[in-house]
């Protein structure tokens, strides 16, 4: 589908005289990233670790009861794991499109031109809402898988139900897995709208300046 | 200097830089669809809840399968997209290298003996020339169409071991094979997404150089920092172990009684996929960094340059 725009005010812009620098989003992305990072490096090896303790249990023939209680705890910290990653990837291509308006803004303004920035397209806040919904369904997923594996382990919830619970969450988790990966792809096509946004704008500084 | 075989890592020689990207268009079209596959697993799934004996086995077989398989597109819609930004990376690279002489003017003098140097983003080298791909560069190059069509085939497969499964439920040795087979082919789609992005971080150093280089000043290039070389051991190990998954269930596949083996290997697996986005996160980030560091270098030149 190509459209035609020729120039940078063809997109929705802010005209501004100087340049804008981080938006709330981006600047959440740049501080937090690297301890999301941190949270699901800690994350995988914790899950597996209690997958190998589970596989031993199975192959001990211990309770089942234990070895219900593992299997939810080894899916909730796995899953805690991946709610992490996630966001930090997330988080990672907010902090490019940080760079990216404010590199952009602070060298119109270096020019003396008005300094156009562009507007949060749709896609971001697709980006943005998708990725707070997946969050936030994984991490009740996990949650939740924790506090069944207390129940099942006390006695207050049968293996059935436990059972089914486990089946159920998986297709929360699964759901919510899918909406994080089609955020991050919306995340990153906002990349491409403002690389062809800068691609324009910066010829149009040539004209500025002289 | 230009190989031969970047010519196919480039637009085309006369694409408009003005015209909207259709791979944006056919990534958000594609994440869609594998979002809807997903959906419709997610409802098997819920159904399966309910169910008991051999229809219980039998339908999670399949979701399992679409599932993934839902995945596995979603995946490939981020490398079309990833494709997508290295063509419209090189787009407004070439409109940075046709108006910067303009807004430099004539480059200030540059004492910055050549070598390496402390900037604000880390390490860089100051060479007189572009300097030419690094060793990751060049592989990444050549290993993500592989590793994405290979990604693509073995999940596609294992869709089809899925439904075999479900058919013949209980069927052990089908249900090890669809995950290995399925685990294996996600590892490798996002091993293909962690190529594209070295591939992108290429085309930035690139352009980069070459964009100094025709303005004739000194090249300044960052040095590998330490999270690109967290990010290729992350995803070597990644991929080593969804390798070894896949290997593991193949193994577990003639057992009569694998249950205390599937203990181990479903979290395995998972942890091969967490590990290669974990690498992921980091090329983001070596890639925001690096973006930044070419805004700063832009902006040096803008203001040592004379343009009166």
């Amino acid at each position: 589908m190509a459209t035609t725009s020729t120039t940078s005010s063809d997109f929705a812009i802010d005209v501004s005289k100087k340049g804008l620098g981080y938006n709330k989003p981006q600047q959440m992305g740049r501080k937090l990233w690297a301890p999301m990072w941190v949270m699901s490096i800690m994350a995988f090896p914790i899950a597996l670790i209690l997958g190998i303790v589970r596989s031993n249990a199975i192959a001990s023939g211990e309770a089942e009861t234990t070895i219900a209680a593992l299997g939810h705890t080894t899916t909730g910290i796995m899953f805690i794991g991946f709610t992490a990653v996630f966001a930090a990837i997330s988080f990672a291509i907010a902090r490019i499109l940080g760079e990216f308006r404010k590199g952009g803004g602070e060298i119109q303004e270096l020019v003396s031109s008005e300094v156009r920035t562009l507007k949060m397209p749709p896609t971001a806040k697709i980006f943005i809402l998708g990725m707070a919904m997946a969050m936030m369904t994984l991490l009740i997923a996990s949650i939740i898988h924790l506090v069944v594996a207390g129940q099942v382990s006390s006695g207050s919830l049968s293996l059935a139900d436990a059972e089914t619970a486990a089946i159920n969450l998986e297709a929360v988790r699964r759901l919510g897995v899918s909406v994080y990966l089609v955020a991050i792809t919306f995340g990153l096509a906002t990349i491409i709208k403002v690389l062809r946004f800068q691609a324009i704008r910066v010829r149009e500084l040539a004209q500025v300046s002289t | 200097m230009t190989y031969a075989a970047d010519a196919k890592l480039r637009p085309a020689a006369g694409t408009d830089y003005k015209e909207a990207s259709p791979w944006r268009t056919r990534g958000i079209a594609l994440a869609l669809a594998g979002l809807v596959v997903a959906t419709i697993a997610f409802f098997g799934n819920l159904v399966a809840a309910g169910q008991s004996g051999v229809d219980q086995a039998s339908n999670l077989a399949w979701t399992f399968g679409v599932t993934t398989t839902g995945f596995a597109l979603v995946k490939t819609a981020i490398a079309v997209v990833l494709w997508g930004i290295i063509l419209k990376l090189w787009l407004r690279a070439d409109s940075i290298k046709t108006t910067l002489p303009q807004l430099v003017g004539t480059p200030g003098a540059d004492p910055t003996p050549l070598g390496d140097l402390d900037t604000p983003f880390g390490k860089v080298a100051v060479t007189e020339k572009a300097p030419g791909p690094l060793p990751i560069h060049k592989m990444a190059k050549k290993m993500f169409r592989p590793m994405v069509a290979m990604g693509l085939m073995a999940v596609i497969v294992g869709l089809i071991v899925s439904f075999v499964a479900a058919g013949s439920a209980p069927n052990t040795a089908a249900l090890a094979w669809m995950q290995g087979l399925q685990f294996l082919g996600e590892g490798m789609l996002l091993s293909g997404i962690a190529f594209l992005l070295g591939t992108i971080l290429w085309a930035i150093r690139t352009a980069g150089g070459e964009v100094q280089e025709a303005l004739g000043v000194k090249v300044y290039t960052p040095k590998m920092p330490g999270t690109a070389k967290a990010f290729v051991a992350l995803m070597m190990l990644g991929l080593m172990v969804s390798i070894a998954q896949f290997i593991g269930y193949i193994v577990v596949a003639g057992s009569s009684d694998p249950a205390s083996a599937f203990a181990w290997l479903g979290p395995f697996r998972e942890v091969g996929l967490g590990l290669i986005l974990a690498g992921i996160a980091l090329a983001l980030v070596t890639i925001g960094n690096v973006l930044g560091f070419q805004f700063w270098r832009i902006q040096n030149l803008i203001k040592n340059g004379d343009r009166s």
